[in-house]
């Protein structure tokens, strides 16, 4: 237990070692953990030995349950360390716990020792100090992270400020029958919605708060307003209004094009890709594109189904793994988030289901590479490189809820 | 003198004793109604007026009922709640109590009938849902029969009968759900020696008409109206089916509420409280008028 404060303040110090070397402004690091020992990576695994880390984590994935359960701890065992995988619906109820821990002043041995976490969730535990911060950068296996990417280093326009460590990737792209729409209809947005006004009624997105269809209304703001640069950051009303009423023109402008003529939008992605499955529409947007070889080979869409990033690129988000500040076992957390960064770990979650990489893989070895581009790839689906290649950030949340209520006035109820 | 005292004291103590009996017994249905139904309607209500501790909100006013007031996206909903709920319920309640009268005059094959009418009480409202949209959607059943037939071209030359403007997958939906219930309460008042009344005013000269009219409806009536408030206000909270077959806007006030409600900023429950609570309240005016409707129908008919 003696070691058990300094863990966090050990990767944080040998890192500021690294820094001063580098020039860096150190003393607000240092400040910012309180402490003065310089401990290396060696001393924190050794800490680690023995404990077991409580992993709050959606638990809705068989798939990725047995990853964790199995590969993982089996890869766990070197270090002695095993994860309790604690399911839940919502990353809310892990910041609900961390909270009310917070609020009843347990600054220590937390029951919370690993969160899955992104966006909203990630946004407010901040604001409430319950995360451990400034560790993440400091990880061995962060050398392979590119911390100059906007969606490593903004998670829903928050600074991630080391305070939680990259784990997957999550990529839009344009899903569409090559039988109905040629490459040159899915070169853009331009393109695409002149497409669509030569077939009227072919092409849709699910009403927001959806979270695809969100997604598909942000992607429309991006190419209205040229990317996301004027709204990067926290919100900021004035920036806001003076983008909004251009998409909102734009929006109102394709609707005689679009399914049921614009009148009504279906309520949800699943219904979306039914319609497309069910030959309704030619072309949607869609979060999870890894999903769509799967579809394809079950027979449920068309062996012509392709995928596209327009110009302009496509809106990717990232998760993260955090360690709250009062983490009982933050040495073993440590190791586990290391972990999940090695790039074995990404090839075999992405061999698994797909699962996008949240490490730059051109920092990692060819051999890795390699095996990356042996995994066998349906021909509906697009390369990680291509998919990857413009990937865009997500806006403040902020923003997104604004963009949610106001389509609903603007385009909805016109 | 004193035995018929006795007596007197006897039958007040046990009379006490079995008012304490039935309230004793009655305890466990009473606390579940009035910590869940009682209790539950009385924190939606306090939530309605702004009472939300767990977001250090304690101060109590109408803004949430004002702010549903102004908003178009619940104007919109009210009158589509009603029109659905009053358009399918009667639509049930016609067709149940036309054929709980056309199995009634089956005779001995009327068990296979009644049976028939059993089929689809298990099955639940969000199946139902699922299996119009399958049926009537534009790419569905219907629209490929008809394309087959070379009815119709693309998908979207057939007509619009889900997610459409009328609501029409919606009430179809309730009226296949509904008609089979209301059908059944209609035979089962049938049942209760309606036949033997029928033959007596036959045999005291009574037409047709006149034993519908004073023998059938009587039976018929207070089952049917009664079966019908419960589907009225079943329909006027229902969320799955409108979620399902419906559009976002204009929605049904539950799936206005349940979209207040699943709101990422807390505050927004209040306006989610408030409009279940205009739910009840429509409710509990249907009934009240339903009530003294069919009130005044089954004095005219005896």
């Amino acid at each position: 237990m003696l070691n058990r404060p300094v863990s966090l303040a050990a990767v944080v110090a040998a890192a500021a070692l690294g820094l001063t070397a580098c020039g860096s402004d150190v003393g607000a690091r240092d400040a910012a953990v309180g402490s003065s020992h310089t401990q290396d990576w060696g001393q924190v695994v050794d800490a680690a030995k023995g404990q077991q880390v409580n992993w709050y984590m959606w638990g809705g994935d068989p798939t990725l349950n047995q990853f964790v359960n199995g590969y993982l701890n089996e890869r766990l065992r070197r270090y002695d360390i095993t994860i309790n995988q604690v399911k839940i619906n919502d990353t809310a109820e892990a910041i609900d716990t961390m909270l009310g821990e917070k609020q009843a002043g347990k600054t220590r041995d937390g029951s919370v020792d690993l969160v899955w976490v992104n966006g909203e969730n990630f946004a407010t535990g901040k604001q409430a100090h319950l995360w451990a911060c400034d560790w993440a950068e400091h990880l061995p296996n962060a050398k392979y992270v590119d911390f100059d990417d906007p969606a490593v280093a903004l998670d829903f326009g928050v600074p991630v400020d080391g305070c939680e460590a990259v784990w997957q990737q999550a990529n839009s792209a344009l899903v569409y029958n090559s039988q109905a729409l040629k490459a040159g209809d899915v070169a853009s947005i331009e393109s695409l919605l002149a497409w669509a006004e030569e077939h009227p009624g072919r092409f849709t997105y699910p009403a927001p708060p959806d979270f695809t269809g969100s997604m598909a209304v942000r992607t429309l703001l991006y190419d209205t307003i040229g990317g996301p640069k004027e709204l990067t950051g926290p919100f900021e009303a004035k920036a806001y209004e003076d983008a909004a009423p251009r998409l909102w023109d734009r929006l109102n402008a394709i609707e005689p094009t679009l399914w049921r003529k614009g009148e009504t939008y279906p309520q949800t992605q699943d219904q979306v890709e039914k319609m497309f499955s069910d030959g309704e529409i030619d072309a949607y947007f869609s979060y999870g594109p890894g999903a769509v070889g799967d579809k394809v080979s079950k027979g449920v869409f068309p062996t012509s189904t392709r995928e596209a990033v327009l110009a302009g690129g496509n809106i990717a988000n990232s998760s993260f793994v955090g360690i709250p500040a009062n983490a009982a076992h933050d040495d073993a957390a440590l190791v586990v988030a290391n972990l999940l960064q090695d790039p074995q770990t990404q090839l075999e979650l992405y061999k698994l289901e797909g699962t996008y990489p949240g490490i730059d893989l051109s920092r990692a070895t060819a051999a890795i590479r390699g095996q990356f581009d042996d995994v066998p790839l349906s021909p509906s689906v697009l390369p990680l490189d291509e998919l990857l290649a413009n990937a865009q950030p997500e806006l403040a949340s902020d923003y997104v809820t604004r963009l949610e209520r106001d389509w609903k006035s603007n385009v909805l109820q016109r | 003198m004193n035995s018929t005292r006795t007596t007197r004291v006897r039958a007040r103590v046990q009379h006490q004793g079995g008012t304490l009996r039935i309230a004793l017994m009655l305890a466990p249905a009473m606390t579940v109604v009035l910590v869940f139904f009682v209790g539950g309607i009385g924190y939606a209500l306090l939530q309605s007026l702004g009472y939300q501790p767990f977001i250090g909100r304690t101060d109590l006013s109408l803004d949430a009922y004002r702010a549903i007031l102004d908003d178009p996206a619940v104007r919109a909903s009210l009158g589509l709640t009603l029109r659905l709920a009053l358009v399918g319920t009667s639509l049930s309640a016609v067709l149940g109590t036309g054929i709980a009268l056309l199995i009634h005059r089956l005779g001995r094959s009327r068990r296979w009938g009644f049976a028939l009418m059993q089929l689809n009480l298990a099955v639940p409202h969000v199946v139902g849902a699922l299996a119009i949209g399958l049926l009537l959607s534009q790419s569905g059943l219907l629209a490929r029969l008809a394309h087959g037939a070379g009815l119709v071209g693309a998908p979207a030359t057939f007509p619009a009968l889900v997610a459409d403007a009328h609501g029409f997958g919606i009430v179809a939906e309730y009226v296949w759900k509904e008609t089979p219930f209301l059908a059944l309460l209609a035979l089962t008042a049938l049942g209760r020696g309606t036949d033997q009344l029928g033959h007596a005013a036959q045999v005291l000269g009574a037409g047709p008409l006149q034993r519908l009219r004073h023998v059938i409806v009587p039976a018929v009536l207070p089952p049917v109206a009664a079966g019908s408030i419960l589907v009225f206000a079943f329909v006027l909270g229902s969320y799955e089916v409108p979620y399902l077959l419906g559009r976002p806007f204009p929605a049904t006030l539950p799936v206005v509420a349940y979209e207040y409600y699943t709101d990422i900023d807390l505050s927004y429950r209040a306006e989610a409280m408030a409009i279940a609570v205009l739910i009840a309240l429509l409710a509990l005016a249907a009934m009240l008028g339903f009530l003294a409707l069919v009130g005044r129908l089954a004095r005219r008919a005896t």
